[in-house]
């Protein structure tokens, strides 16, 4: 029993190890190797030489780009997670008549599509195409439904007399919910604002349809047309790939416990 | 309160709802988006064309999406069910695994595919090596014969992540007094898993295969990625992206009336599998 037991633990590490960390190791390799050393040698590292990403960094614009991405990401996961309380405390705290189904409306949006061509239509008619204050508008949206679901139960789960009390003093809506129940939930808010982030960060579709002017790209778009434009300078481009990657990868491994945890935990109500 | 309510209300149907409408209206018209061409409805006329087999891409795009939406189901709940058998355990390997296999995530689909563009670079790339040793050349990316079937792997192993982690709370809400109640201390492993475990994860099950069908139809923006839809890789997200946006002809109408036609395809299967996995659900939990 214990036998095939230990061989399948490792054979299976194994698989992990093969399909999900070796490709990742690939690129940073790749991406510290000279194209020369790479010609001879495909497969096995080289002396580190760090040109690749001197070298990315300036002809890609990378610079910029992640500048554009981290301002339209955090403006438009914190908007999309504000709006979020905004709509789930009256609906957690049943204040106003309809909230199962206004959270049955917002339930629904989780499976709509991402309908790019009326989005098109939309930012053309209403001034949002191609500038930052448009685009963050737009990418405001596909965040709410679940900052509602995660803060409807979140709030849910907290004694309404923990909070009514505060409100009872007499102090607006607006600084009570900062005061009081922005600090209560503020775990449910982490979460809504970094599954919004990632999804605003890592967005290829949006950037290449509601912008035309590079000044604006966001960083998918512009590794995306750094490979467009560098056919075959494949240690460059993995050197794109790393910088890029980078601040996605260092904010994942820093909250990655609460990311995980919390898909775990939904799956079990879902 | 009310203002905050209504605001955000607002967004949510001005970008989220307004647009699944604006759909419908575009699909009836011959939008192109050129500055001042004028916008004419035209009826059906979209719609005639896209099943009057005038419209090649539309008849591959419906193959194109049947396999991949089955390839993916498939092989992303196949490989996900495997990883959170071994990965939902509390010891330390376990959580560095569930940490790599959700890392595709939160790399997103452009890092993702171009790492995979790089890994099958036909030229030195570490899989053409491999494949080399035997005797197996190609394009990959770039090949009819390839392309299909790398770009379900690259979808599978971007999404593996989030699947293993909803079986693992499936696993994890499992009663462990059922084994040693089950009488079947004897058996071996695969039996327990066949027999007492899959059965138990029924809920985990139907949230899994319909967020895979569903994604699987709807998602096109790793095919983006990698392919652009070349190589039999157009599936029907895919060309109503590409007849709108990728072509020069702009035909915004056409894409929309491609997409409605996705949508209500995509109902069509979902709902009743949706309806089909709760009653087995139901069947197998008592």
């Amino acid at each position: 029993m214990q036998r095939p037991r230990l061989i399948g633990g490792v054979a299976m590490g194994l698989l992990v190890v093969i399909l999900f960390l070796l490709p990742v190791l690939y690129a940073v390799m790749l991406a510290f190797e000279s194209p020369a050393h790479f010609l001879n040698s495909p497969l096995t590292p080289g002396s580190p030489d760090v040109h690749n990403f001197s070298g990315a960094w300036s002809q890609a614009d990378l610079g910029t780009e992640l500048l554009n991405t981290v301002l339209y990401s955090v403006v438009a996961a914190g908007l999309s997670t504000l709006l979020g309380l905004m709509i789930a405390f009256p609906i957690a705290r049943r204040l106003v008549r309809g909230s199962g189904a206004l959270y049955t409306l917002l339930f629904v949006g989780l499976f709509l599509p991402f309908s790019v061509i009326p989005l098109f239509a939309e930012a053309r008619m209403l001034h949002l195409y191609n500038n930052r204050p448009g685009y963050i508008l737009l990418h405001v949206e596909p965040g709410l439904p679940l900052a509602v679901l995660l803060l409807t139960a979140f709030i849910s789960s907290i004694p309404a007399e923990l909070d009514e009390a505060a409100w009872m003093e007499g102090s607006g809506y607006l600084t009570y919910l900062m005061r009081v129940v922005v600090p209560l939930t503020r775990p449910a808010l982490l979460i809504a604002f970094l599954y919004g982030l990632l999804g605003v960060w890592n967005d290829i579709i949006g950037p290449v349809v509601l912008l035309a002017d590079p000044n604006l790209f966001p960083v998918t778009r512009g590794v995306y047309n750094f490979f467009g434009s560098n056919e075959s300078e494949w240690t460059l481009l993995a050197a794109g790939i790393v910088i890029v990657s980078l601040p996605v990868v260092a904010l994942f491994a820093f909250s990655q416990r609460q990311i995980i945890r919390t898909a775990i935990a939904g799956a079990v109500k879902g | 309160m009310w203002l905050g309510l209504l605001l955000g209300l607002a967004v949510y149907a001005l970008f989220g709802l307004v647009p699944m409408l604006g759909n419908v209206v575009i699909s009836f018209t011959d939008y192109t988006a050129l500055p001042n061409a004028p916008v004419h409805n035209i009826g059906w006329t979209n719609y005639a064309s896209m099943f009057s087999g005038n419209a090649p891409g539309f008849d591959q795009g419906v193959v194109a999406t049947v396999v991949f939406v089955l390839g993916v189901t498939l092989g992303q709940n196949a490989l996900a069910l495997l990883l959170a058998h071994r990965l939902s355990g509390s010891g330390r390997a376990a959580a560095i695994g569930r940490m790599l296999v959700f890392l595709p995530i939160a790399l997103g689909v452009t890092v993702v595919g171009l790492l995979w563009i790089l890994i099958f670079n036909p030229q030195q790339g570490p899989a053409e090596s491999f494949l080399g040793l035997f005797g197996i050349h190609s394009a990959f990316f770039g090949a009819d014969n390839w392309a299909m079937v790398l770009v379900i792997f690259v979808q599978i192993w971007q999404n593996a992540g989030f699947s293993t982690l909803v079986f693992i709370g499936g696993l994890r809400a499992i009663d462990p007094q059922i084994y040693e109640a089950s009488g079947m201390d004897g058996v071996g492993a695969w039996t327990r898993l066949r027999r007492i475990t899959f059965p138990l994860l029924a809920p985990a099950v139907t949230a899994n295969v319909l967020l895979a069908v569903v994604g699987a139809f709807t998602t096109y923006n790793l095919i983006y990625v990698l392919t652009d839809g070349q190589y039999g890789t157009q599936t029907l997200g895919m060309l109503a992206y590409n007849v709108a946006f990728g072509s020069f002809e702009a035909n915004l109408g056409y894409g929309a009336a491609v997409s409605v036609v996705l949508f209500i395809i995509t109902l069509i299967v979902a709902l009743p599998l949706m309806a089909a996995l709760r009653l087995r659900e139901r069947r197998l939990l008592g």
